[in-house]
């Protein structure tokens, strides 16, 4: 099949595939999954997912177990939303070769539930004492944290005030409430940022009423001659978080269900591909060849049907903790049997045409003719298997991941399955941690179904109409 | 003539899972073999230490005794192809070893008595869910194909590409935190309340317990069955005698179920059986979520207790149980196609 024939062809396929609706849906699908891959770097907020998914301390700053922001929207009650502050007020002042620079993050605060944390990002070098003081909007002020940070290039300092300012919080409400509620007071049970959000008066320590209006989060940075601070930014973390959520880890979820697509996809694409084209390659073999290679082959291809796939797959990882690529390599060694059937049976057909027999008369070997004259006739039908195959090597890594056996040095759906299985999600109810992943692979494998039966539809127009 | 192909086949059969046993002897020999030795060295250091006052001399002399003789016993002291032979045949024979930590609920630890338990819990939920998928994706698929390009045929078709690439453990899972923990309509799973009550109400507790799996399985399995059926009678439906049965003038009903239908059951009944086989390979996960205590249970446990022998002894009986469909599939295809059963050619 030459260039211009292959177009003609694909014109040809095109205009048929046209008319099929799901099929198009399906194309549309498979365009969206293809884009997310691409455009990853700017859906996820978390840059580091790809690399640092199971390592805690990258996701300390998200709440535990919240709730996707848009709940918000179906509940009375708000609650605050993990956001970072970049933006800020920055006043400087100068004595004796000593900078005082003042940062003012402004916060707006209308919710009923109060942020979980305050986190003071900056970076720089050199030892820079600091301090942490916020501005309520009844015009009161408390200072939460005075430290000094000892700053290393390159890396980035944080100061977290749930675990930082909890004695001064500790100091404030004694001074506003009365000494029998201090007495009931758990210093260890205490949570500042419910505090320090709080209408300040007695019964806030038992029953905290949250003060909405404008904040201020004001950082004084003593910055001595050789210290220097870059990027200051603060992180609030809200009772509802991300797209997505979190989970008890912490880890965004939309993050991983985003950097889930393109090994979803490369586990699929890449199976059915291989798996396809041997079982392609071998059926039409098999049929070409014929007497005994094709009995023999026909005898090895039965062995491989008779194994039951999962069961053999599970013992396989078990004994053999793979990595991504043989568990692939695993998938293809078992998936190649699917067309070999049909494909025998077609190619069987095909080996009776006239040109066959007149290539041969000609001279041809049996490599030539059947890469070049018997594949290409099987290759729309190839497509349409290679379709159908990705979402079951989709379900088939999931499966493997659930059980414990997967690659945990990636992403995969499987495995924010397995972590959700584990982590107690069914019982908690923490359905956004359920539910995306499995509806990702069931969707991924609407969008190979969609395609591969409209495929099927234009291969067998039989089925259209009764 | 049926009889000879029936006794080939079967004979077939019992070839191809010696042939996979073998196999998969082959391919697991290493791990097995360390599981079987420290298993040896963990009963040798008991003899060791069950001796009275022994001298060193003694305890070495002892244990070096008992080591070899066990040793023997297992065959490790022949050459590697005479070991993988000796493992195949007694995996054929059942006799799978001992444990290393999973007991049965009687307190065994011999694997082939541990598998044996849970069968039956498998096959009772799989033949029951596989019964009912029949029956609904036959009854949807003759409606689909009778109105083919309808509201209800394009509907279904639909949702068969919605359910197709979905894991029924995920719909399970789904399904247990909203129909279990959500709103408390089903048991959280296991397979009959404890203590279990006795008599009629034992069956009844069962059949409440597998409810909630069985409508996950039916979720998830219907819709591709009675697209296949659909398609399948379409087929049929094109034939030339059909057109001549509705040119004698007999009523569709007569068309569908005594014309169409019985052509059609060959390749259904495949399909059928080969969604049993699916469901007993493809869901044996599904178990694990709702604590079924069947095979995929099993499964489950064995790998997160990494106990060998019983997985080895789990997908050797999982093989046998599969290849045993197979050969029952062509069996009922050569008794409903009579060409095959007149030919008996397989």
């Amino acid at each position: 099949m030459n260039g211009g024939r292959l177009l003609y062809w694909l014109k040809d396929f095109w205009s048929e595939f046209r008319k099929v609706k799901s099929g198009l849906v399906g194309l549309a699908f498979l365009l969206l999954f293809l884009l997310s891959v691409v455009l990853e770097p700017l859906l996820i907020p978390f840059p580091e997912t790809n690399k640092r998914w199971s390592d805690i301390t990258y996701w300390d700053e998200n709440p535990r177990s919240a709730p996707p922001f848009w709940t918000n929207w179906f509940t009375g009650k708000k609650s605050a939303v993990t956001e970072r502050i970049r933006s800020f007020k920055a006043e400087e002042r100068q004595s004796d070769g000593v900078t005082l620079r003042n940062l003012t993050f402004p916060y707006e605060d209308s919710f009923e539930y109060p942020p979980y944390d305050l986190i003071v990002h900056f970076s720089g070098k050199g030892s820079v004492p600091f301090l942490v003081a916020l501005q309520r909007p009844d015009g009161e002020a408390l200072e939460l944290i005075r430290a000094q940070a000892d700053l290393t290039e390159g890396e980035d300092f944080h100061v977290s005030v749930d675990k930082e300012a909890r004695d001064a919080v500790m100091e404030y409400v004694r001074s506003k409430e009365s000494e029998e509620a201090m007495s009931r007071l758990n210093r260890s049970a205490l949570v500042p940022t419910e505090m320090i959000f709080a209408e300040a008066g007695p019964g806030m320590a038992a029953k905290p009423i949250a003060l909405k209006g404008n904040y201020r989060v004001i950082v004084t940075l003593m910055i001595l001659p050789d210290a220097e601070v870059k990027d200051p930014f603060l992180v609030v973390s809200g009772r509802v978080s991300g797209i997505l959520g979190t989970d008890s880890s912490k880890r965004d979820i939309w993050s991983g269900i985003v950097a889930g697509v393109k090994w979803a996809l490369l586990i699929g694409l890449l199976t059915a591909f291989v798996s396809v084209s041997v079982g392609v390659v071998y059926g039409i073999m098999s049929a070409y060849l014929g007497g005994w290679k094709d009995s023999l082959m026909q005898r090895i291809f039965e062995l491989f049907i008779s194994v039951p796939l999962l069961p053999i797959l599970i013992v396989m990882s078990a004994v053999f903790k793979p990595s991504i690529w043989t568990i692939i390599v695993m998938m293809c060694a078992f998936f190649w049997v699917r067309p070999v059937k049909t494909v025998r049976s077609m190619a069987l057909q095909i080996k009776e045409e006239t040109y066959i027999e007149a290539s041969r008369a000609l001279g041809a070997g049996s490599g030539r003719i059947i890469f070049r004259h018997m594949v290409p006739l099987l290759i729309p039908y190839a497509f349409a298997v290679m379709a159908l195959d990705v979402p079951s090597a989709v379900v088939y890594e999931a499966t493997v991941s659930l059980i414990g056996l997967g690659d945990a040095t990636i992403v995969t759906w499987g495995q924010i399955l397995r972590g959700a299985l584990t982590g107690g999600a069914v019982l908690g109810g923490l359905w956004w941690w359920v539910v995306p992943p499995g509806i990702m692979i069931a969707l991924m494998g609407m969008t190979f179904a969609f395609v591969g039966f409209a495929m099927d539809k234009i291969l067998h127009p039989k089925l259209r109409t009764r | 003539m049926y009889r000879q192909y029936l006794v080939k086949r079967i004979l077939y059969g019992i070839v191809m899972y010696v042939i996979l046993i073998f196999v998969f002897s082959l391919l697991f020999n290493a791990t097995s073999e360390q599981t079987a030795r420290s298993q040896i060295e963990e009963e040798v250091r008991l003899v060791g230490a069950s001796l009275v006052n022994p001298t060193t001399e003694q305890v070495t002399r002892i244990t070096e005794e008992r080591r070899t003789e066990l040793y023997r016993m297992y065959h490790l002291d022949r050459s590697l192809l005479e070991r993988v032979f000796y493992r195949t045949w007694d995996t054929l024979t059942l006799r799978f070893g001992n444990s290393t930590i999973i007991k049965s609920s009687r307190g065994d630890r011999e694997v082939g008595k541990i598998i044996l338990e849970v069968i039956p819990r498998s096959l009772i939920l799989f033949t029951t869910a596989v019964f009912c998928q029949l029956l609904i994706g036959l009854f949807l698929g003759l409606k689909k194909a009778q109105r083919a390009g309808g509201l209800l045929d394009r509907t279904t078709s639909v949702a068969t590409m919605v359910v197709y690439g979905m894991p029924s453990w995920w719909l399970g899972m789904i399904m247990i935190m909203f129909l279990v923990y959500g709103i408390p309509l089903f048991p959280s799973g296991g397979l009959h309340s404890s203590p279990p009550p006795s008599g009629f109400l034992y069956t009844l507790d069962l059949f409440y317990h597998m409810a909630l799996p069985l409508l996950t399985l039916l979720l998830i399995g219907s819709w591709g069955l009675s697209l296949l059926t659909r398609n399948i009678v379409l087929g049929v439906l094109q034939e030339d005698y059909i057109m001549a049965a509705r040119a004698r003038g007999l009523p569709e009903r007569n068309v569908l179920f005594g014309h169409t239908l019985r052509t059609s059951a060959p390749p259904i009944t495949t399909i059928a059986i080969l969604s049993l086989l699916g469901s007993v390979s493809g869901n044996i996960l599904f178990e694990g979520i709702f604590s079924w205590p069947g095979m995929g249970n099993l499964y489950w446990v064995a790998v997160e207790q990494n106990d060998v022998p019983v997985l080895m002894g789990l997908l050797s009986i999982t093989t046998g149980l599969y290849i045993c469909g197979l050969v029952l599939l062509d069996l009922i295809y050569g008794f409903l196609d009579p060409r095959i059963k007149v030919g008996g050619k397989a």
